[in-house]
């Protein structure tokens, strides 16, 4: 959820931009990191780990905890906590470890 | 410390030191004490690129290495250790890249199968089949070899020390060796720090540091340390089966089951010496060579760079064996860079020399002895 | 992110007076000292903006004016950076890591596109703290946060964590950032405190207090539940030995597990650096023997702000302006009046440190400090 009003901050309306996780379309802000995107939307699980299949979250956000690798644009292990966004950014649940592409 | 005397002390709790302990005891000797100035693997072994494989150019170390991979394939059962040493074999393949060197590869594979050492050799194009994304530019062919492969070096040595516990062998880490007294050309004990353990046979499986023990038995032995170079990148699904090698870019580099890649170059110019800190140069060396043998390796990140140190001996070459003129003296030390492969049977061959006298596997031609005769053992196939 | 390999570059040693890391409270003051001197300062720092935690810090400074007391953290960062602004020997280089420090003296940096090594004279680590983990069942479900985290989501991209959280530890950090979720409209299930007293500052404790948040001392998390992220708690008393009493378990409903207990110091560049480091738990964990002017055991490197020992943001800001005057004056190069100042900083960080909540830290500086308050 996007905070509307804050008694101390303000938060600058920036450019609302289309990414897809795991194939479904979803709005973020442009520049704020893909993890806050995501939770804005509600998806709170990143990823499972590789080897007992458990759900990960959001946990350090700034890239020093390594809770929230996903696969970005086709790149494993993209640490979303500090990514920024982009418009058509294709987010995905990584599996496993994540494939590295070879071409 | 308690133990006041032993029947042999084994100095190093590398993986070498550990095998021999293990072979030792199961050898039926009760009083074998293992002795470690840090702690088990600390040392080469837990710094080492972890690979296995039995292609090379002499008979010797080819017995060897097959020997070896025989120990390994059944190692789990053979220590009875539960972990598992992680003993895959995914492979070797070797790249050729002068007329020179694939001559030299062709004459290794004939010797190889003749020693019952399943090698193929390739085209370039028939090792893009085995590494699809591998760069072949100026790549002349390449050997594979199925059955070589890569084991847990922890784990190994873990295995060795609890399995020789089990047999009785004490293993006293934290303890580093002072002096070694002899007397009429006889060992008479093992001074540490921690107390002085009277025997009459001491193994030296010191690694790098193994001309420093050797020099307190009155020994002048020709081993040194070299420093080694590894770096090792965040983990990926499984995209490569075997360790690369090039011997033409002083090259190795192979996937982990955990899935992080695991790889080390030569660095020209490196002197004698004790030094395990890590360089920029080798960082970027690496860096620069990897991206053009495996080039999308180039989008991984690098996740930790350490160094270790060869034993290197004059001719690259382990030296095993009694060392006179000291009776009760052995040495298995200067592996050069291959200890970790041949430990297992390295072991086994000490533990039958100093019991019965006598190896299986014939290693008379490695003794201490070797250098001064001038009979140095030529390994074309080296790599780092 | 990560590019392909041919637009990765190695750019040629470039040589620096001082390299500052980090460009959080510490680092800004470390920098802004060098600048004053006149040396050549490269500030380096992996996000892309100055200020380090400070940008989250939406509250009040305490203390002396020097160091900004009256200010809300997130204002500070631009009082020095309109000041830097005016040096022309001052570098900045926002999105860079610095990931290497050799015995060859050289720094390695890394950003999107470039591997880059540096030559400094000088370098001041000035990287801060990551924070604590703890101990409980299922502790890796997702909706537990570190206190950092929550805080950087909420007050910096204006996203909420959840509905009702719970928050572990009554340190400063654990009561502001429960009063900074309030503030968001976010409901405070409790703070758990496994001490038999609160841990921050008492003002903190009774904003809580008033919004009707209860502070349960004497308490710890046992699990959290949930399958794919967290519904619920379960928290118990516990005993004098910390050890959580049977009969005293009580389930919590909260959406969020936010852990605010402590935080370590980042010292890697200073391990690669070879400094000796010295466990020292009342500033944190490892941390490297310095001086008075918080020069490590390696003559070229310096230590400020949370690297040297966690603290907060004020001393953070005396440590750094005391290392950046040190390292400049090392290389022979100071700012009229240096050493009056050097002089008042030591006095402001003795003030800083004097409260009851200061014994410990002192405690714990004096024993990171070398013998005589001077290397050899």
């Amino acid at each position: 959820m996007r905070l509307k009003e804050h008694p101390i901050l303000d938060f600058p309306a920036g450019r609302e931009v289309v990414f897809t996780f795991d194939g479904k379309e979803l709005r973020g802000i442009e520049g704020e990191p893909i993890a806050a995107a995501l939770h804005a939307s509600g998806v709170r699980v990143l990823r499972h780990s590789p080897v007992s299949g458990r759900a990960r979250g959001f946990f350090c956000a700034i890239g020093n905890c390594s809770s929230c690798l996903m696969t970005v644009d086709g790149m494993p292990n993209v640490r979303v906590c500090t990514e920024p966004l982009k418009e058509g950014m294709v987010v995905e649940t990584q599996k496993g470890h994540g494939h590295l592409p070879i071409d | 410390m308690n133990r006041k005397s032993a029947d042999i002390v084994v100095i190093g709790g590398g993986v070498v030191g550990c095998a021999t302990a293990f072979e030792l005891a199961r050898l039926g000797c009760k009083n074998v004490v293992l002795v470690e100035r840090n702690t088990i693997a600390s040392g080469s072994t837990g710094r080492c690129g972890a690979g296995v494989r039995q292609q090379f150019g002499t008979e010797l170390n080819c017995v060897l290495a097959r020997e070896a991979v025989r120990i390994f394939e059944h190692m789990d059962e053979y220590l009875d250790y539960e972990p598992g040493v992680e003993f895959r074999q995914s492979g070797y393949l070797m790249l050729a890249y002068s007329d020179q060197q694939w001559e030299q590869f062709q004459r290794n594979v004939e010797l190889e199968r003749s020693l019952d050492i399943d090698v193929k050799m390739l085209t370039p194009e028939g090792a893009r089949e085995i590494v699809p994304f591998l760069d072949l530019e100026g790549m002349v062919g390449a050997t594979f070899c199925q059955t070589d492969g890569h084991a847990n070096p922890f784990h190994t040595a873990f295995a060795y020390a609890q399995a020789a516990k089990r047999l009785g062998a004490e293993i006293l880490t934290h303890t580093s060796v002072m002096d070694i007294e002899v007397e009429n050309n006889k060992i008479q004990a093992v001074v540490t720090d921690k107390g002085r353990i009277a025997t009459s046979a001491v193994v030296n499986c010191a690694g790098a540091y193994s001309a420093k023990i050797a020099k307190m038995a009155g020994i002048d032995l020709p081993v040194w340390g070299e420093r080694h170079q590894i770096l090792i990148t965040e983990p990926v699904e499984a995209m490569m089966g075997p360790m690369v090698i090039s011997f033409h870019h002083d090259f190795y580099c192979q996937q982990t089951p955990h899935g992080s890649f695991i790889m080390g170059i030569g660095m020209p110019g490196e002197p004698k010496s004790f030094n395990i800190r890590s360089s920029v140069d080798f960082l970027e060396g690496m860096a620069n060579t990897v991206m053009k043998i495996l080039p999308p390796l180039g989008n991984l990140r690098v996740v930790r760079q350490w160094a270790g140190l060869y034993d290197m001996s004059p001719d690259a070459q382990p030296i095993l064996g009694e060392c006179p003129p000291i009776e009760g003296f052995y040495n298995a030390n200067g592996f050069s860079g291959h200890g970790f492969m041949v430990s297992p049977i390295v072991g086994q061959a000490m533990a039958e020399l100093i019991i019965l006298g006598k190896s299986s596997v014939d290693i008379s031609k490695l003794d201490a002895g070797r250098f001064e005769r001038g009979e140095l053992v030529f390994e074309p196939a080296v790599v780092g | 992110m990560r590019q392909a390999e041919t637009t990765r570059t190695v750019n040629l040693l470039k040589e620096v007076d001082v390299a500052v890391i980090g460009a959080g409270p510490a680092g800004l003051a470390a920098a802004l000292a060098c600048a004053e001197a006149g040396v050549s300062t490269l500030l380096i720092d992996a996000n892309d903006a100055p200020g380090g935690q400070l940008v989250k810090q939406t509250h009040k400074f305490f203390g002396s004016e020097r160091q900004h007391a009256g200010t809300r953290g997130i204002q500070i960062p631009s009082l020095f950076t309109e000041k830097l602004a005016n040096y022309p020997n001052v570098e900045i280089m926002w999105n860079t890591n610095a990931s290497g420090f050799y015995d060859s003296g050289e720094l390695v940096l890394e950003d999107e596109k470039r591997f880059m090594k540096i030559l400094p004279k000088r370098m001041i680590v000035a990287a801060g703290a990551s924070e604590r983990f703890l101990i409980f069942r299922n502790n890796d479900l997702p909706g537990v946060y570190g206190a950092g985290a929550v805080q950087t989501l909420m007050n910096v991209y204006g996203v909420v964590p959840g509905d009702r959280v719970m928050m572990i530890g009554s340190g400063n950090i654990g009561l502001i950032v429960s009063y900074q979720l309030i503030q968001a409209g976010v409901d405070v299930a409790a703070v758990v405190e496994a001490a038999p007293c609160i841990g921050g500052y008492l003002v903190h404790a009774a904003k809580l207090r008033r919004a009707g948040v209860p502070i349960l001392t004497s308490h710890t998390v046992l699990a959290a539940h949930g399958q794919e992220s967290v519904t619920g708690a379960t928290i118990a008393e516990v005993d004098k030995e910390w050890q959580p009493m049977p009969g005293t378990e009580r389930e919590v409903e909260c959406d969020v597990i936010c852990l605010a207990v402590g935080l370590m110091p980042l010292v890697d560049v200073l391990w690669h650096a070879g400094c000796e480091m010295k466990y020292v738990p009342e500033l944190g964990g490892h941390v490297p023997v310095r001086d008075e002017n918080m020069r490590t055991s390696n003559p070229k490197v310096y230590a400020a702000g949370d690297s040297g020992g966690v603290e907060e943001a004020s001393s953070a800001m005396v440590t750094g302006e005391i290392a950046g005057i040190s390292a400049a004056k090392s290389l022979g190069h100071q700012a009229p009046g240096a050493d009056a100042r050097l002089a008042q900083l030591k006095a402001d960080l003795a003030a800083i440190r004097s409260g009851p909540t200061g014994e410990k830290i002192s405690a714990g500086v004096r024993c990171a400090t070398v013998c005589g308050g001077v290397w050899e």
